[in-house]
Parts: C-alpha cells; sequence; structure tokens
C-alpha cells in the first residue's frame, strides 16, 4: 500500500516562499489567460456567423457576386417576381417574407469633419426583421426617412464613443445626415454591427435604383431547391439562390485560416507555458533536494514524494486557472473586436474555460513531471549531503 | 473429339461477346446509370429534327411540343438540388477545356463565354402527370452528368423576357 504524504504538505510548501509561489502563479494565470482570450476570439468569430444564418431563408442574388453580397446588384423587381412566383414563400402577420436589401460598404462620419470609419449599411423594410429573427430592438423606433438604426456591435466597428450612435445623434455618410431612431441587438450574429436605414432613403441617397438582394422566408412545406429553380430558370437575371446558412457556412470556411492560426497560437502559448512551469518547478525541486532525500529516509517511497510535487503543482496551476477564468470572464468576455465582415464579441464560453482549465492542468502536470523525476534519481546518502 | 468441344464453347463465348457488344451499341441510354423511375424518360432511339438551344430561344412559342439539343452546364451548378431539373447551353458553344491552354476545373460553367452564354442557355425540368417538377436530383433520376450531350423533348415554357424551360417528357443521351 502506497503512503502519500498529507495534502497539507504541498499547500505548506507553496506558502513558504510566498513570493516566488505568487510569481509562478501569476506567471501561469498569464499563460491560462492568453490561452482564453485567443480561444474566446476564435469562439466569437464562429458563434457570430454561425448565428447568422437561417436554414429556411434564402439570399437571392447575382450570380456575379461570387460569395459576396456586397459586389450583388439586381433589378428591384426582382423582389416582387419572387413573391409572386413562389409558392413557398412564407408568410408572418399578412406579411410576405420577402426581403429586398440594399447592402453596402461606406465610410461613415460619427462626428462633422471627422476622418470616418469603413461601415456596413444595409438597406432594409420592414419585412427585414421578419425574416431575421434574432433582431430585437433595445430601444427607439423603426427609423423613418433619413433615419437609422444602429446594431449593438456597430460602435465597434466604427471604432467610436458608443455615445456617438446614441438615439437623436447624427451621423453622415454617402452625403448624407442621418439620424439615430433606435438601437437593435442579433443575438450576436453579424447585423449587430451593421447599420440599417430604409430601403428607399438609402436608395435615393446613392442614387441606385437595384438592390443586393432578397432575402426569402419558407413556409413550412417548402424547399429552398425551389427558390434555386426560380433563380436557374430566370437566365435573363442571372441569379444565384443560397441559404443563409450556407452562405454563412461559407464564410466561416473563408475564415477557417484565421481560426487554424488562432488555435496554433493557442498550442504555442500553451508550449512556453509548459516551459516556463518546468523552469519554476525545477528551481523548487532543487532547492529541496535534502529535504526529500529526509522524507526518503523517515519512509516515504519515492512515488509518494513524486506524486506531491505534482499535486503542489498542479494546485498552483489549477489556481492559476481560476484565477484566469475570472479575470477572462469579467473583463474579457463581450469585448467587441473589429473585423471585415464587422465585428463580433469576444466569448469566453464553456468551452473556452474548458480549454483553458485543460492547459492549466497540463502545465502543473506536465511541468511538473521531469523535475520529480531528477528529484527522485537522487541517492538518499548523496541527498542528504546536499547544500 | 475433346478439342471440338473445346472449339465449341470458344465459339458459343465469342458469339455471346458479340451480342452483348452490339446491343449495347445500339441502345446507349441503356448505361446511363438511370433509376427505375427515370428509366420511363428515356427514349430508346434519337429524335430527329432536334433544334439548338440558341435557334430554340429565337423561335419557340409558348407551350410548343419540340426537340432541343444541348450539353448539360451553364453554371458552376448546373443541376438543382433535389429536382429533376438542369441547365443545357447550345452545343455551338465550346467548354472551358476544349480550348487550348486552359486548364478549368469546371470547364461546364462555359465561363469564357459569358457574355453569349445567356443567348445559349435554357432550363430542362422533368415533369410529371400534374406538371410538377419530379423531386429527385436529375443525375440520380437520369443517371446524366456534366457536359453530356442531349436531347430532349418536351413543352416550351416561354417568359416576356424570352427565358426558355423545357417541361421535358423524355430525353435521349447522346454521349
Amino acid at each position: 500500500m502506497l503512503r502519500l504524504l498529507p495534502w497539507e504538505y504541498g499547500i505548506r510548501n507553496l506558502l513558504r516562499k510566498p513570493a516566488r509561489s505568487a510569481l509562478t502563479l501569476v506567471a501561469l494565470a498569464t499563460v491560462v489567460l492568453l490561452i482564453l482570450v485567443v480561444v474566446a476570439f476564435i469562439r466569437g468569430l464562429e458563434t457570430s456567423l454561425a448565428t447568422s444564418g437561417d436554414s429556411r431563408t434564402v439570399l437571392v442574388y447575382s450570380i456575379g457576386a461570387a460569395a459576396d453580397i456586397e459586389n450583388s446588384s439586381i433589378p428591384a423587381r426582382t423582389a416582387g417576381l419572387l413573391a409572386a412566383s413562389l409558392e413557398g414563400v412564407g408568410e408572418v402577420f399578412e406579411q410576405r417574407l420577402v426581403s429586398p436589401e440594399l447592402y453596402i460598404g461606406t465610410k461613415v462620419q460619427t462626428i462633422p469633419d471627422g476622418p470616418g470609419m469603413f461601415g456596413i449599411v444595409r438597406g432594409v423594410t420592414p419585412a427585414t426583421p421578419l425574416l431575421r429573427k434574432q433582431v430585437q430592438m433595445l430601444e427607439g423606433n423603426w427609423p423613418g426617412p433619413h433615419e437609422i438604426l444602429v446594431g449593438k456591435l456597430s460602435a465597434a466597428k466604427l471604432g467610436c464613443d458608443p455615445g456617438e450612435l446614441a438615439i437623436g445623434m447624427t451621423i453622415r455618410f454617402d452625403n448624407r445626415d442621418w439620424t439615430v431612431s433606435g438601437r437593435f441587438a442579433a443575438g450576436g450574429a453579424a447585423f449587430e454591427s451593421e447599420i440599417w436605414a430604409p430601403l428607399e432613403s438609402l436608395q435615393t441617397a446613392l442614387k441606385r435604383q437595384d438592390i443586393s438582394l432578397v432575402a426569402v422566408g419558407l413556409a413550412a412545406n417548402a424547399d429552398s431547391s425551389d427558390v434555386e429553380l426560380f433563380c436557374k430558370e430566370r437566365i435573363d437575371l442571372e441569379l444565384q439562390g443560397v441559404t443563409e446558412s450556407a452562405y454563412y457556412a461559407a464564410l466561416q470556411q473563408h475564415y477557417q485560416p484565421v481560426r487554424m492560426l488562432g488555435w496554433v497560437v493557442v498550442l504555442l502559448v500553451a508550449g512556453a507555458g509548459i516551459f516556463a512551469g518546468l523552469n519554476t518547478m525545477y528551481g523548487a525541486v532543487v532547492g529541496r533536494v535534502r529535504e526529500l532525500s529526509t522524507l526518503q529516509a523517515i519512509g516515504f517511497r519515492r512515488r509518494s514524494i513524486a506524486i506531491s510535487i505534482i499535486q503542489e503543482a498542479t494546485l498552483l496551476s489549477m489556481a492559476a486557472s481560476l484565477l484566469a477564468a475570472t479575470i477572462a470572464l469579467f473583463l474579457v468576455n463581450g469585448t467587441a473586436v473589429r473585423f471585415t465582415m464587422g465585428a463580433f464579441a469576444l466569448r469566453v464560453d464553456s468551452l473556452a474555460i474548458l480549454v483553458g482549465s485543460s492547459v492549466g492542468l497540463l502545465l502543473g502536470v506536465a511541468g511538473a513531471i521531469p523535475p520529480a523525476a531528477k528529484a527522485m534519481r537522487y541517492e538518499i546518502t548523496e541527498g542528504l549531503k546536499a547544500i | 473429339m475433346r478439342s471440338k468441344h473445346l472449339y465449341l464453347v470458344v465459339c458459343g463465348l465469342f458469339f455471346c461477346s458479340a451480342v452483348l457488344v452490339g446491343c449495347s451499341k445500339s441502345d446507349p441510354n441503356s448505361g446511363t446509370g438511370a433509376s427505375a423511375a427515370g428509366s420511363k424518360f428515356l427514349l430508346t432511339a434519337e429524335p430527329q429534327n432536334a433544334k439548338g438551344i440558341k435557334e430554340a430561344r429565337g423561335s419557340t412559342q409558348d407551350a410548343e411540343e419540340i426537340t432541343v439539343v444541348g450539353r448539360i452546364g451553364g453554371d458552376t451548378d448546373p443541376w438543382v438540388k433535389g429536382q429533376a431539373a438542369f441547365l443545357v447551353v447550345d452545343t455551338a458553344l465550346k467548354p472551358c477545356n476544349e480550348k487550348d491552354d486552359d486548364a478549368c476545373t469546371t470547364p461546364w460553367d462555359y465561363c469564357c463565354d459569358s457574355d453569349t452564354l445567356p443567348d445559349n442557355k435554357a432550363m430542362v425540368k422533368f415533369v410529371d402527370a400534374n406538371g410538377s417538377t419530379v423531386a429527385t436530383d436529375a443525375r440520380e433520376l437520369l443517371g446524366v452528368k456534366e457536359l453530356q450531350t442531349v436531347v430532349v423533348q418536351g413543352k416550351a415554357k416561354r417568359d416576356e423576357s424570352g427565358n426558355l424551360t423545357l417541361l421535358a417528357t423524355g430525353i435521349f443521351v447522346r454521349n
């Protein structure tokens, strides 16, 4: 029967040199925090694109636009044609789920004569929020002529103070002033970083009669292939129909290298953390060779002592993980990050905590095993004479 | 006596092989891999006087019975998922892989002729007795694939923008 050292022995050892333990704790917590930030970035990006797409909504846009609706231009009558030709269009509150939209990237000035930042503006109709069920009004009203709704993350996208997009404030884009009439959230979807303006007002401001896309909500018995068939039959319009979920899944693929890079960073940071932990634990063990040999002399087996050293390191690394997770939840979670398509919030979710804590555990165990093995290689007589 | 038997067996095998090869040549559609439900649309002989797609777009009236010949393509994805429908292109247009120095991975999209493509393209959809499109993917139903030349019989459906859709009742796969 293996007789283990008491649990308190490890705890007392950590408190014996509090400064060193505290520094190691901070180093390990920094490593875990870095990992949590990277995983939160990946999860935020994934969630933003995943929650944006609905498999019962089909986006109809120009074939020539490839996979980017910003480049799409289709006749405005397409919406009416779709509504009249398709039997499988859904209906809510006697409103057909056909939403013509204009989607543009443009320079937005939030302060007069300011430099302006690149923002995403969507021309919308009252059918738009019926299709985008994630959208919720936070405050204010639906926009009238030359008014706009701003998404929860649009200030992050524009890199401005959220106060500059408060209700009643005026911003300028496409040579026209627009007054903020309300704010909306969209459950973490990409819409949250957009500015929504009434379609007609936006078309007038841009001197455009075309639209970028038509979003079609399918009835319960309809299939997206009905819309696809319509698009392929109307050769003159050069349309394509893609489910919204497939559109955002394709964007996920587009951002795959970024996500892969994120996971590589996680591995590199974890690797660096393990080496830092190894260094600290080597220092801790080498300075205690006599003590460890004494434990052997009074009857504790080498394996028990090695387990105690691993316990000590694991305790420290798990405390560091707890500290890092607390900081991440309070300071990192929800922080808005700007990217080409808009903005998204960092998500310290259960997966991020799991990855962070697992790396923390790995830092403790893997960082303690080599020093513990080294300590066990000393002969008792040699160890007792060590300085 | 024994060598005579062997001679007869060899001759018999040769005869059977010749018959089988001959049969397969006389009916190219038998090897297309069409499903049982799709076999009713397959024609055993090629219909005569088929029009090219461009000619059909120019001269065909709505609801007219016609026969057209074309190659499956005209889009990166010429199929309609889950439905017996596909796009065909006039045989006068050459897909990208049949042009010099072109290594296009989707030659059936005719991307080299994007300017003239709309006037040379039509939709073919196979309909049931109720006039609804058959809800089986054309590749599965008829065993067809991109760039195959097909001769299709059916009723023309025209719209005010000049688009041509063929409500098909029969198909012959030329190659």
